[in-house]
C-alpha cells in the first residue's frame, strides 16, 4: 500500500518529490555523517599525538594517485585498486556460488533425511568452527597452487552457514504444510518445488547473507598469506612490506565499503525474492 | 442408510519419550452416515483432534480400524480433505494459487480450462473474488479460513474434516462463516466431521454431537442427536425448544468431565478414624428445602458428633448429577428422590442394574403440582377441570416438568394425572428439568406446569407465574420425599460408617422437626451454599397453618415432615414396592419377578434400627397401608395384581432382575 501511494506522488510532481525525499532522508543521513566526522577528527588528533600512524589528511595526500586512478594496469601485480578488488570479487563469486550450491544441496539432504542428519551433524559442527586462516596451510599443502587454494578457503568458510541454515529451514517446515502435502498426495517433485523450497527459503537466505560476509572476510585472509597474486588482500600485504601504511588504510576502507555493498546486495535480493510474509 | 465412515474399536496409544505409554483413546466406536454433519466435542487433550487425524489418515490407530465406504484408511488422501485449525495456507502463494495447487494435483486428469473453472467457482463461492490474487498474509483470519474451506471443497472430497475451524476467529466473523459453511454443506451434500469446543457451534451445525470424555483413555461419553430442522438460521435455532436442553446437556457433560478430572487428581483414600471405616465423605445434594437434614447435620455438627470429621457436601444442580456421582463412585452418599435407589437397582440408568440401598427416609411431603397462572385464569381449578381443558385443546402440546424419572414428583404427577383420566405420556409431554430451573421455564412458557419439591411451587405462587393445583394433601399425604442413598457395595465396605451417617442424619431430622429451630434452619437453607434463595420462600411450618393470603387461593401446603416418633424415617418396604409398581407402570424399568429379594436389598431396615437404637430413640413402627387420594387400595403382598388393575399404564414387562452378589470392594 505504502509503495503504491509513494509511486503516485512521484509521478504527479517529480520536482518536489526529490526535495521531499531528501528532507525525509535527512534524519537518516545527519547522525552517521556527524559520527564519521567526529571519528576522523579523533583519528587526526591521535595521529598528531602518537605519530605512529598517518592521520586521515596524510592518508588522502599520500594515496591521492591511487584514489584518482583505480583502473591503471602496469602488468604483473601492479594494478589499480579497482582491478585488485575485482580480482578478489571474482574469487569470491566463484567460491561462493559453489558453496551455495553444495550448501543448499547438502542442507536439504540433512533436513529431509533423519539418518543423514544424525550421521553428518557432528562432523559439520566440528568443521564449521575452524577459522578461515587455519584452512590456508591445509589447502596450500593439498592443492599446491595459490589460486585454487584461495578459492577453497573461501568455499569452506562460506559453506557452513548456508548448509546449517538450509538444514534447519527444511526441518522447521511447519507440520501444517506437510499435512497439506500429505492430504493432497503431492508427488515428490511437487512437494519439493511447492512446499519445501518456498518454506525453507527464508532460512536459506539468512545463511546466504551470513556467508557472503564470511566469504569476503576469508578472501582477505587467504590473499594476505598467498603471495604473488592480484587481489586486495595481497595488495595490503605488499603495501605493508613497502611500509606504505597510508595505502593499507585506504585498502581497509575499500574492503569495508565492498563488504557493506555485498551485504546490502544480498538483503535487497532477499527482499525481492521472498514474499512479505506475516 | 449404510455406514459411510466407520470407526471400529479404535485405540490410540502414544509412546512417550520417557519410555512410558499414553493411552489417548480407548474403544472408540462411531458410525457416520453419508451427508451427516458430526461434531466431536470435549475438553482439550481429550483426543478429539487425534480421532479426526485418524479419519484423515494423518495418524493411524494403534488398535481397531477406520474405514471410509468399507475401505480401510491407511494414509491421508484428497477424498478426506482437512480444514486445519490454523488454515495451513501456503503464504508464498496467492489465494488462487493455493486453491490451484490442490485442484491441479488432485484433479490432474481434467482439462486445464475445467480446472480453472472449478477454481474460480470456489473462489466465488466463498466470496473472495476481489482478493483472489492476494497472498494469505494480506487477508484477515476469516478470509483465510474461507480460502481453506474453498480449497478443501474444490477438490470434491467425499468427506470434509474440520479441526476447530472457527476457533481463532472473532464472534461476528465466526457466526457468518458458520452460516456459510452450513449453506455450502447443504447445497453440496457434504459429509463432515468437525472438532470444536464451542457448544453453540456444535448445536448449530451438527446432526449429531459426539462427546468425548477426558483423557487418558478417552472414550465416547454420549452422542446427542440434534433434532432441529434444516435449513437452520443462527438466530432462529436459539428459539427451538431443543436448543437449550441440548446445550445444557453438553455443558453438563463438560462440567462433569472437569469435575471427574479434579476428583481423580484429589487423594480419595478412605480415612479410617474413631472405629469408622471412612470419615471423609462426599455427599451429594440438590438445592431444595428437603436438603435440610444434610445442611443441619453439617452446620450443627451432627456429622462430627458421630465421628464423620471430614464430610463434604457437594451441591449438584440436577438429579442426574447425583446419578452420575453415585454410579461413577465419586459420591459416597447422596440425597435421593425416594424412587431413585429402586430405579438404579432395577437398571433404570442405561439399563445397567446398580444395587443402591437406603437406610433412611429423610423427608416426607413437601411437594406439589403447579400449573401456569393462565390455566387458573381460564378456570382450571381442579384435576377434572384440567382434563377437560386438555380435551378442549388437543391440538396444543402441553409440557409438564418433572425433575427425574425416578423422583416422587414424576411418579406422583403421573399417578395424579392418570387417576384423573389423563395419560401422562400421550396427553401431555413430560420433560426432565432441574428443580431450580422450573420457575424460569414456567415463566418463559416452555412448560405449562410441573411437579417439584419446595420451595419452587411456593415461589411460583408468590411470584404469580403459577398456582398450586394440588399439594401432597391432595395426592398422597405423607409420601416419602427424599431418602439417603448409598451404593450397596459401599454399604458393605463401610458398614459402621453407614450406621454413623444414618445416626447423624436421623438426629439432624429430629432437629429439623422442632418448630423452635425453624427460623435458624430457614436461615441456613437460604444461604449461598444451600438453596441460595430468598428466605421468604423457605417454609417449614406445620401444615395446619395457612400460609398466605394472596388474591388467588393459596393451598394449604403439606410442608416437609422430617421426623416423628411414628417411624416416618424408617425405610418402608411397602413404599418401595409401590415405587416398583409405578416404575414398571410407566415403562421405566421392568417389574422384577424377584421383587421380594430386591426390596429386601434396597431397604436397609436393620441399619436404620441400629442407628435409632444407638441414638436411644423410641421409635414404634406399625405397618400401615398406603393411602392415595383416589382411594385405590394397594396390596403390597400382590403388586402384580395391583399393576394389572391400573387402567392407564404402559406395556410393562416382568423380568428377573439379576443384581451382583453383595460384595465388599477392596477399599
Amino acid at each position: 500500500m505504502t509503495t503504491f501511494t509513494a509511486k503516485r506522488r512521484n509521478s504527479n510532481n517529480s520536482d518536489s518529490a526529490i526535495s521531499v525525499f531528501i528532507s525525509k532522508q535527512l534524519p537518516e543521513i545527519i547522525p552517521p555523517t556527524i559520527a564519521i566526522v567526529v571519528f576522523l577528527v579523533i583519528w587526526q588528533v591521535f595521529s598528531l599525538i602518537a605519530g605512529t600512524l598517518p592521520g586521515p589528511i596524510q592518508v588522502v595526500q599520500e594515496t591521492w594517485e591511487l584514489i584518482l586512478y583505480p583502473f591503471y594496469d602496469r602488468g604483473g601485480i601492479d594494478k589499480g585498486l579497482f582491478w585488485q578488488i575485482f580480482a578478489s570479487l571474482q574469487r569470491v563469486a566463484i567460491s561462493y556460488t559453489l558453496a551455495a550450491i553444495v550448501g543448499i544441496g547438502l542442507g536439504i539432504l540433512i533436513g529431509v533425511n533423519q539418518t543423514m542428519s544424525k550421521a553428518l551433524d557432528p562432523l559439520f559442527q566440528l568443521l564449521r568452527t575452524v577459522p578461515p586462516l587455519a584452512w590456508v596451510p591445509i589447502s596450500l599443502a593439498a592443492l599446491r597452487q595459490n589460486e585454487p587454494a584461495a578459492l577453497f578457503v573461501i568455499f569452506i568458510t562460506s559453506l557452513w552457514p548456508i548448509l546449517i541454515n538450509t538444514a534447519v529451514g527444511v526441518k522447521e517446515i511447519p507440520n501444517d504444510y506437510n499435512n497439506v502435502a500429505k492430504v493432497l498426495q503431492l508427488s515428490q517433485k511437487e512437494y519439493f518445488l511447492n512446499i519445501l523450497i518456498p518454506a525453507a527459503l527464508p532460512y536459506i537466505f539468512t545463511g546466504l547473507r551470513i556467508s557472503i560476509g564470511l566469504a569476503w572476510l576469508a578472501i582477505i585472509a587467504a590473499e594476505i598469506v598467498m603471495s604473488g597474486i592480484v587481489g586486495i588482500g595481497f595488495f595490503i600485504w605488499d603495501a605493508y612490506q613497502a611500509n606504505k601504511v597510508s595505502e593499507v588504510i585506504l585498502a581497509l576502507v575499500y574492503i569495508g565499503v565492498v563488504g557493506l555493498i555485498l551485504d546490502k546486495l544480498m538483503a535487497w535480493l532477499q527482499n525481492r525474492i521472498l514474499p512479505q510474509q506475516k | 442408510m449404510s455406514i459411510f465412515v466407520g470407526v471400529d474399536q479404535v485405540d490410540k496409544i502414544f509412546e512417550l519419550t520417557g519410555g512410558g505409554q499414553y493411552i489417548a483413546l480407548k474403544g472408540i466406536d462411531l458410525q457416520i452416515k453419508k451427508g451427516e454433519f458430526v461434531s466431536l466435542i470435549g475438553h482439550s487433550g481429550c483426543g478429539k483432534s487425534t480421532l479426526l487425524n485418524m479419519i484423515a489418515g494423518l495418524d493411524l490407530p494403534t488398535e481397531g480400524l477406520v474405514t471410509l465406504e468399507g475401505q480401510r484408511i491407511k494414509k491421508p488422501g484428497p477424498d478426506r480433505m482437512v480444514v486445519f485449525q490454523n488454515y495451513s495456507l501456503l503464504p508464498w502463494r496467492t489465494v488462487r494459487e493455493n486453491i490451484a495447487l490442490a485442484v491441479d494435483s488432485v484433479l490432474h486428469g481434467m482439462p486445464a480450462a475445467e480446472r480453472k473453472a472449478i477454481i474460480d467457482r470456489h473462489i466465488d463461492m466463498v466470496g473472495l473474488r476481489p482478493h483472489a490474487d492476494k497472498q494469505p498474509g494480506m487477508l484477515s483470519g476469516g478470509q483465510k479460513q474461507r480460502v481453506a474451506i474453498a480449497r478443501a471443497l474444490a477438490i470434491r472430497p467425499k468427506l470434509l474434516l474440520l479441526d476447530e475451524p472457527f476457533g481463532a476467529l472473532d464472534a461476528l466473523t465466526r457466526g457468518n462463516l458458520q452460516e456459510q459453511l452450513m449453506q455450502i454443506c447443504e447445497e453440496n451434500q457434504v459429509t463432515a466431521v468437525m472438532v470444536t469446543h464451542d457448544v453453540d457451534e456444535a448445536v448449530l451445525l451438527s446432526d449429531r454431537i459426539v462427546m468425548l470424555t477426558n483423557g487418558p483413555e478417552s472414550k465416547i461419553g454420549d452422542i446427542l442427536e440434534v433434532d432441529i430442522p434444516r435449513p437452520r438460521k443462527r438466530m432462529e435455532v436459539v428459539k427451538h425448544p431443543s436448543y437449550y436442553s441440548l446445550r445444557s446437556e453438553m455443558i453438563y457433560f463438560l462440567n462433569q468431565q472437569k469435575r471427574i478430572k479434579k476428583i481423580r487428581a484429589r487423594k480419595t483414600a478412605a480415612v479410617v478414624r474413631h472405629g469408622l471405616e471412612k470419615v471423609n465423605l462426599e455427599i451429594g445434594f440438590l438445592p431444595i428445602t428437603a436438603c435440610a437434614p444434610l445442611a443441619i447435620a453439617k452446620e450443627k455438627g451432627f456429622f462430627i458428633k458421630h465421628g464423620l470429621d471430614e464430610v463434604n457436601l457437594v451441591r449438584e444442580s440436577s438429579w442426574r448429577g447425583i446419578v452420575d456421582g453415585i454410579t461413577g463412585g465419586y459420591l459416597d452418599a447422596a440425597q435421593m428422590p425416594s424412587g431413585m435407589p429402586m430405579w438404579l437397582s432395577l437398571g433404570g440408568n442405561k439399563n445397567q442394574p446398580l444395587p443402591v440401598v437406603t437406610a433412611l427416609t429423610m423427608t416426607r411431603n413437601g411437594n406439589a403440582i403447579t400449573l401456569a397462572k393462565r390455566f387458573y385464569d381460564e378456570g382450571v381449578h381442579s384435576l377434572s377441570d384440567f382434563k377437560n381443558y386438555l380435551l378442549k385443546t388437543r391440538e396444543q402440546t402441553h409440557r409438564m416438568g418433572v425433575v427425574h424419572p425416578a423422583s416422587m414428583h414424576n411418579l406422583l404427577l403421573r399417578y395424579w394425572l392418570a387417576a384423573g383420566g389423563i395419560d401422562p405420556d400421550s396427553d401431555v409431554v413430560m420433560k426432565n428439568i432441574p428443580p431450580a430451573q422450573m420457575v424460569v421455564d414456567l415463566k418463559g412458557g416452555t412448560i405449562d406446569g410441573y411437579s417439584v419439591g419446595e420451595p419452587w411451587n411456593y415461589r411460583a405462587a408468590v411470584e404469580g407465574s403459577g398456582f398450586t393445583i394440588a399439594t401432597d394433601l391432595e395426592v398422597w399425604l405423607g409420601h416419602p420425599g427424599k431418602v439417603l442413598g448409598v451404593r450397596e457395595d459401599w454399604a458393605e465396605t463401610y458398614p459402621n460408617t453407614h450406621i454413623a451417617l444414618t445416626k447423624a442424619l436421623l438426629e439432624a431430622c429430629q432437629y429439623c422437626a422442632d418448630p423452635a429451630n425453624a427460623q435458624e434452619i430457614r436461615q441456613i437453607l437460604a444461604s449461598q451454599e444451600y438453596v441460595s434463595t430468598d428466605i421468604e420462600y423457605i417454609q417449614l411450618e406445620d401444615p395446619n397453618n395457612a400460609t398466605c393470603d394472596l388474591n388467588h387461593p393459596m393451598r394449604e401446603y403439606a410442608h416437609h415432615q422430617f421426623y416423628s416418633e411414628s417411624a416416618i424415617n424408617r425405610p418402608s418396604r411397602t413404599e418401595q414396592i409401590w415405587i416398583m409398581t409405578q416404575l414398571a407402570r410407566w415403562g421405566d424399568t421392568p417389574f422384577p419377578r424377584n421383587w421380594v429379594e430386591i426390596v429386601e436389598r434396597v431397604c436397609r431396615v436393620r441399619v436404620f434400627s441400629t442407628a435409632a437404637r444407638e441414638l436411644g430413640l423410641d421409635i414404634s413402627y406399625t405397618r400401615q397401608p398406603i393411602q392415595l387420594f383416589d382411594g385405590k387400595p394397594f396390596n403390597a403382598d400382590d403388586p402384580i395384581a395391583y399393576l394389572n388393575d391400573l387402567e392407564i399404564k404402559r406395556d410393562f414387562s416382568i423380568a428377573e432382575v439379576i443384581l451382583d452378589a453383595p460384595r465388599r470392594t477392596a477399599a
